[in-house]
């Protein structure tokens, strides 16, 4: 079910919260309520892959059970159900894709399985294996199936985060004041759902079309061209999906879960590290904790680090899709980290709007490898960045008259925009992320008076209208 | 990290707002629904009475379904989009009866099973034509074609509370307001006799099907899907023939319509020759044992396939046609027999391999010479039933 659906906020999602609360003096009803609507949420998209996500819990679950008695051999014991964790993940995201590039590495045709990928399996298979890590080192423990259950099917964070830390959220399960409504906690929920559900409704979806038609002809476009469809796309996923993170951390905040925040900001950074810190932030966690540490983090000199970064990202790349092009991003940004780091020692600065543009450019750039279809597909559009398709040079006049000319060409038979909505959704999507407060900031400074009261009502009621044509979020393929 | 109950105060301010904002939310969503499904654009729930429909060009997925469950008849006209052109009058000047055409462009078979299945929902048919296109049964059975818009499927059952989609839509609530305003925001006819008429927008000529067309490769310009006889048979077993069986007292005419003959250049440059004919004998097959069920087949007929002046492109033809074929289908004279099918396949075959010559091409474009062409390979009509 998506969260941009009718289902989801019509039904779905108050019928959840009514039987939460309505069970909410039994706690262990409430609980099994939230699991079984955890569940069906899940089941809805397609119930085949139901069994997959029970199998993972049980497993991981009897896992964890195992490593909490601290067996002689935990380590194997751990290792074996990160292994059992992999394999998932590995079978249904990466069989293709290995077994594509076996094929054309020894020139052997192999049939290929076409495993359709599980919604959210990235998610709760990370979600899990940072569990069974955290129980191996003691900082963990679950002996309620029910409550585990819970910690990786709540519906808020199932399919697309964020990653969450068991001990972060079970002390907000079992607390019994959560299983009751309230009001402070509705209203910010709502507030932020509400957010969420613009940014996806009325930027993202709106540039959506922008981004499709410049990198479906990327041979097609002039260099502004180009520079509008990877803008288009730069400003399409961040409000894609941190409206989606906004719609997930709003639906919890209803029953009184308070999620780990995922973005802060992010294209505010002044360099990629701070990107780091503000993209994706539970992802950005994991992946240190429970990889770049693990691997050596930065306690053994600077190649080893180097190596270690670049290995996250590498892997991290991976993470996102079984494609060369998500390896190809995640290289871009261990290599933008390791030189950053060179930098950063060599005591030189930047002045600070410089750096802003440095790295609003870099991450603009390498989001080009992360939309695009296949390398030679990001190769054609980062040609037509650097004006390989230009135009012969002409008044300026004449020039911006072409550029309205091939946005009419080029994006309106993709979609039912005009050049004069392209231009203002974008340039308005541009001064939402430069001058607007992030959402964490508004649900903090959220007082519930007239005026929000009234702007959530029409914001709500217009995108409830605007969901005829549903889009999936685009972290759902991860 | 955990949100702890806030003080009493705020609690109460808080649960003022909350009940104010969901309450005033589904008021404003309640009222948008109730208005749209006042004016109802697209008919889903009664005919339009208190305005003259309007049947939006393409929507044919949307208003269709309406149609089928409101309009008064008794048969069916369901084709793509070469069937649009076909009055609802004309049907019933031919076929008796009352008549609705419900064809909407690039249907795939599951579609068309689709919107059949709404149609026998809401009444017992005394006929339902069935103009088959090879197109339809490309890719998996349960294909849908998003080219013309993706199937509002919501629209095609009885459940009102599926359908929010249509009831919540900022574009249907903006059509409404135009109908109410009496505003003309869109190009859509009136006339709910033909609801999807085009005969008399396109123009007709050899010029305008040649134009842009690449003889040699007939399928760069239309793209048309590469089919398997295994596909289609599986996708004609699961969209046609529960159909045939399921409604043992309708009277199903399977109608193979008569496309340019360079379609079936088309099909040899690709090497869809065989499995088109294998597949038109499969249907024939499937179906000889159910009585309710005739084929009429008019895909050998050289006098209108060659005159290519009869058609816009390689597959649509004038309005004429449409009306001669349903005139075939219902006068019960021209049903198709195993001699007749062998009969047809072998003039097709004969047909394309005249004009898979540059000499027999050049007759064929040639004005004068399509004429002769037509008449020369028009042989003695085959035996009929």
């Amino acid at each position: 079910m998506l969260f941009n659906s009718y289902d989801y906020l019509l039904y779905f999602l108050p019928l959840s919260l009514v039987g939460f609360f309505l069970l909410g003096r039994r706690p262990r009803w409430a609980v099994g309520w939230l699991v079984a609507a955890s569940l069906f949420f899940y089941a809805w998209w397609d119930p085949r892959y139901l069994p997959l996500i029970l199998a993972s819990i049980a497993v991981n679950f009897g896992v964890g059970r195992v490593l909490h008695g601290r067996p002689r051999r935990a380590m194997l014991v751990l290792g074996g159900g990160i292994a059992a964790n992999l394999l998932l993940l590995g079978v249904f995201k990466y069989a293709d894709f290995a077994l594509s590039n076996a094929a054309a590495l020894f020139g052997a045709p192999i049939a290929l399985p076409h495993l359709v990928l599980p919604l959210g399996i990235s998610f709760f298979t990370f979600t899990q294996i940072a569990y069974l890590v955290d129980v191996y080192r003691g900082k963990a423990r679950e002996p309620s199936v029910a409550n585990y259950a819970l910690f990786v099917s709540f519906f808020p964070h199932l399919l697309a985060g964020p990653i969450l830390h068991h001990s972060e959220m079970m002390p907000q399960f079992a607390s019994p004041s959560n299983k009751r409504p309230q009001a402070a906690n509705l209203s910010a929920g709502l507030f932020l759902l509400c957010i969420g559900l613009v940014k996806k409704v009325c930027f993202a979806d709106q540039l959506a079309p922008l981004a499709e038609a410049g990198f479906g002809h990327p041979g097609e476009l002039s260099a502004i061209g180009a520079w509008v469809a990877v803008l288009a796309y730069t400003l399409q996923i961040y409000f894609d999906f941190s409206g989606y993170t906004d719609m997930a951390l709003g639906a919890a905040r209803m029953f009184n879960i308070e999620l780990p925040i995922n973005f802060d900001s992010p294209y505010h950074a002044t360099n990629i590290r701070e990107f780091w810190q503000r993209w994706h932030i539970t992802l950005s966690r994991f992946l240190r904790e429970y990889l770049y540490i693990p691997l050596g983090g930065n306690r053994h000199g600077p190649w080893r680090t180097a190596l270690a970064v670049m290995v996250t990202f590498l892997l991290g790349g991976l993470w996102h899709g079984a494609a060369w092009t998500f390896v190809a991003w995640g290289a871009l940004h261990g290599a933008a980290l390791v030189c950053y780091r060179g930098w950063r020692r060599s005591g030189l600065r930047l002045p600070r709007p410089l750096a802003w543009l440095v790295t609003f450019l870099f991450v603009m750039l390498a989001w080009v490898f992360f939309r695009a279809t296949s390398l030679a597909n990001a190769a054609a559009v980062l040609q037509a960045l650097a004006g390989a398709n230009a135009v012969p040079a002409e008044t300026s006049a004449a020039s911006v008259q072409r550029w309205v000319a091939q946005l009419e060409g080029i994006f309106a038979p993709a979609a039912p925009t005009s050049v004069a909505l392209a231009t203002a959704v974008v340039l308005g999507g541009v001064a939402v992320v430069a001058l607007q407060r992030n959402s964490n900031r508004m649900v903090r400074e959220f007082r519930p008076d007239w005026v929000n009261g009234f702007a959530v009502t029409f914001a709500l009621a217009f995108s409830v209208l605007q969901l005829g044509k549903v889009a999936p979020f685009i972290y759902f393929n991860f | 990290m955990a949100v702890g109950p806030a003080s009493p105060l705020v609690e109460r301010r808080a649960r003022r707002w909350f009940t104010a904002v969901v309450a005033a939310t589904l008021a404003l969503l309640g009222a948008c629904a109730a208005f749209v499904w006042w004016v109802d654009p697209f008919q889903q729930y009664r005919l339009a009475s208190h305005y003259p429909p309007r049947f939006y060009t393409l929507h044919h997925r949307y208003i269709n379904p309406g149609l089928a469950k409101h309009q008064s008849y008794d048969t069916v006209v369901s084709g793509s989009s070469i069937m649009e052109s076909t009055p609802n009058s004309v049907v019933a000047r031919h076929c008796g009866g009352i008549a609705v055409n419900l064809s909407m462009p690039a249907m795939s078979a599951a579609e068309r099973k689709l919107m059949l299945d709404t149609a026998f929902e809401s009444r017992q048919l005394k006929r339902a034509i069935l103009v088959l296109d090879f197109n339809e049964f490309a890719g998996q059975p349960d294909a849908r074609q998003d080219v013309a818009g993706p199937l509002p499927a919501y629209l095609y059952d009885r459940n009102p509370f599926n359908d929010l989609p249509y009831l919540l839509s900022w574009n249907v609530l903006l059509r409404s307001w135009h109908i109410v305003r009496g505003e003309e925001s869109e190009t859509y006819r009136s006339d709910p006799d033909a609801p999807w008429f085009w005969g008399g927008l396109k123009r007709f000529g050899r010029d305008e099907v040649l134009r842009g067309l690449d003889l040699a490769h007939l399928n760069v310009r239309f793209q048309q899907p590469r089919r398997t006889l295994p596909g289609m048979r599986a996708s004609f077993e699961r969209n046609v023939l529960p159909l045939l069986r399921g409604h043992p007292h309708t009277e199903f005419d399977l109608v193979w319509p008569p496309y340019s003959i360079l379609v079936w250049l088309d099909f040899a440059q690709r090497d869809q020759l065989d499995v088109s004919f294998a597949f038109k004998r499969y249907v024939y097959e499937a179906t000889r044992d159910l009585p309710n069920v005739s084929i009429i087949d008019l895909q050998d007929e050289a006098t209108i396939t060659h005159d290519l002046d009869r058609y816009t492109d390689l597959y649509h033809f004038d309005p004429g046609i449409n009306e001669r074929l349903i005139e075939a289908a219902c006068s019960g004279r021209e049903r198709t027999t195993l001699e007749r099918l062998d009969e047809s396949e072998r003039r097709l075959r004969a047909q394309v391999q005249a004009i898979e010559t540059p000499s027999g091409l050049a007759r064929l474009v040639d004005r004068e010479g399509s004429a002769a062409e037509a008449a020369r390979l028009a042989a003695p009509p085959a035996p009929r039933k």
